[in-house]
């Protein structure tokens, strides 16, 4: 009895001491991706080997590659359209914009969320990864109230939550891309792999803003967006229904006949809005638009030339 | 003869649970995030965490994970601001694995970067990033947004008179 005692210590022992010597040749594995020591940047000198498998779909995609993909489709979708430059409507949209974040599944992301508006008389709503979104001025202009604003960015913000910008890349592509990323220890590039990125990144801004512009996303993804918007505004206090109010707004539109913009882009907005009423009835919360907040939308929105 | 094995079990155990103390290690994944003083954004920030950042997890509540960090500050975070980190006991022969993990990638700063972006613009004059860069300027401080939302009667200020 005694001997198996001393036996079963003595393994469980050995077996704390095998640990131990695996968890520090883990960290000798550091500096195995910082190939030439130029890694630098503090504590990113601290890389470890993890157990996750190696890249494979848009998943995969890191925070920061997520953000320089967004600032290329945002540069794309600004060279498309001008920006309307009117600081205390940018406030105001940021504003709502920031709190409809704070309630949202993804409120802290590489860079944070910013919204921008378009000066088109098209109605239109976009966002790239990374967080970065615009609604245009024909849009704003079909808001009647604070509620539906926010609906309209949380749809967006819902876009950015679920990655649904990251997944119109092409899966090819992505492997290409991830290939070519893992091959490579130091941090910055040789000139033939640079090249072989770029083009590879070229590629990934080109997949996603066509999508964006001109195909739209599947429809699966916008009805997902939208029951993340009623999530999203129900959580931050907003009446659930103000996306239905929005979309029956856009019901007959006279613009609707364009097929530019959101028209192009969306499933229209009767096929979306039994799905949604459905959702903000489930939710329950107020029906009353809060006077504060309409007082304050008109107040802004007066200014809008 | 008994003693000496019943402290080795528990200098044993000390280590072991020491370890898995250490698996609960967390890395800020975010450009740059505030440790606040309470589990809400608009909660006082204590001080600015970085990309790549270790922190402890102490707790956590409703999305929220109070830590400590290396220097001993104790405070909260909004747990899509870190990623848990990992060890792999099975991956010490670094030759059986030719191609990075989406956390090495992120940690080395890899991938889709800087150096690639200045090398598309380089290539695409046309593409202008001005504006891109200006709405990264916009802010809209945490403290103006729990004005906005007092005065719009909006989260914790729900039916507030």
């Amino acid at each position: 009895m005694n001997k198996t005692k001393t036996l079963a210590l003595t393994v469980g022992f050995f077996f704390v001491l095998a640990f131990l010597a695996a968890c520090s040749a883990v960290q000798q594995g550091a500096d195995i991706l910082a190939g030439t020591g130029k890694i630098s940047e503090s504590d990113r000198k601290a890389i470890v080997r993890t157990s996750e498998a190696v890249r494979s779909s848009f998943a995969d995609i890191t925070e920061e590659e997520e953000y320089y993909i967004g600032r290329g489709v945002a540069a794309l979708i600004l060279s498309r359209y001008p920006v309307y430059d009117n600081q205390a409507l940018t406030d105001y949209v940021n504003t709502v914009g920031k709190a409809v974040v704070y309630s949202s599944s993804r409120p802290e992301i590489y860079a944070g969320y910013h919204f921008l508006v378009l000066d088109t008389e098209e109605v239109n709503a976009l966002s790239a990864p990374g967080g970065f979104i615009f609604i245009s001025k024909g849009l704003l202009r079909r808001c009647r109230n604070e509620e539906m604003l926010a609906a309209v960015l949380a749809h967006e913000v819902g876009h950015v939550c679920a990655r649904h910008g990251l997944q119109s890349i092409k899966k090819s592509r992505l492997i290409d891309a991830f290939s070519l990323i893992g091959q490579e220890a130091a941090k910055r590039y040789g000139p033939q792999q640079l090249a072989q990125l770029t083009t590879i990144f070229e590629g990934t801004l080109g997949d996603i803003v066509d999508t964006l512009i001109l195909r739209g996303y599947d429809r699966k993804f916008e009805y997902e967006a939208d029951e993340l918007s009623v999530k999203f505004t129900a959580a931050t206090g907003y009446t659930p229904q103000g996306l239905v109010d929005f979309l029956r707004t856009m019901v007959g539109d006279s613009s609707a006949v364009s097929g530019k913009g959101w028209f192009k882009t969306h499933p229209t907005s009767e096929q979306r809005i039994e799905r949604v009423k459905t959702q903000a009835a489930a939710l329950g919360g107020s029906l009353v638009e809060e006077p504060a907040r309409t007082k304050r939308f008109h107040q802004t929105l007066a200014g809008l030339k | 003869m008994k003693r000496p094995i019943r402290s080795t079990l528990v200098v044993s155990l000390f280590v072991l649970v020491l370890c898995l103390l250490a698996a609960e290690t967390l890395i800020v994944k975010v450009q740059s995030t505030s440790l606040r003083k309470n589990p809400k954004f608009y909660a006082p920030a204590l001080l600015t965490l970085g990309a790549g950042e270790k922190i402890e997890k102490i707790s956590s509540q409703e999305g929220w994970i109070q830590v400590r960090t290396s220097k001993g500050a104790v405070g909260w975070i909004h747990s899509s601001a870190v990623q848990v980190q990992k060890f792999d006991l099975m991956a010490m022969d670094a030759k059986m694995k030719t191609q990075a993990s989406a956390s090495e990638v992120a940690l080395a700063g890899k991938g889709f970067n800087k150096q690639v972006e200045e090398s598309y613009r380089a290539k695409h004059g046309e593409v202008s990033f001005v504006w891109v860069d200006k709405m990264l300027l916009i802010k809209i401080p945490d403290s103006r947004v729990e004005e906005f939302m007092r005065q719009g009667k909006l989260g914790e200020f729900r039916g507030a008179r």
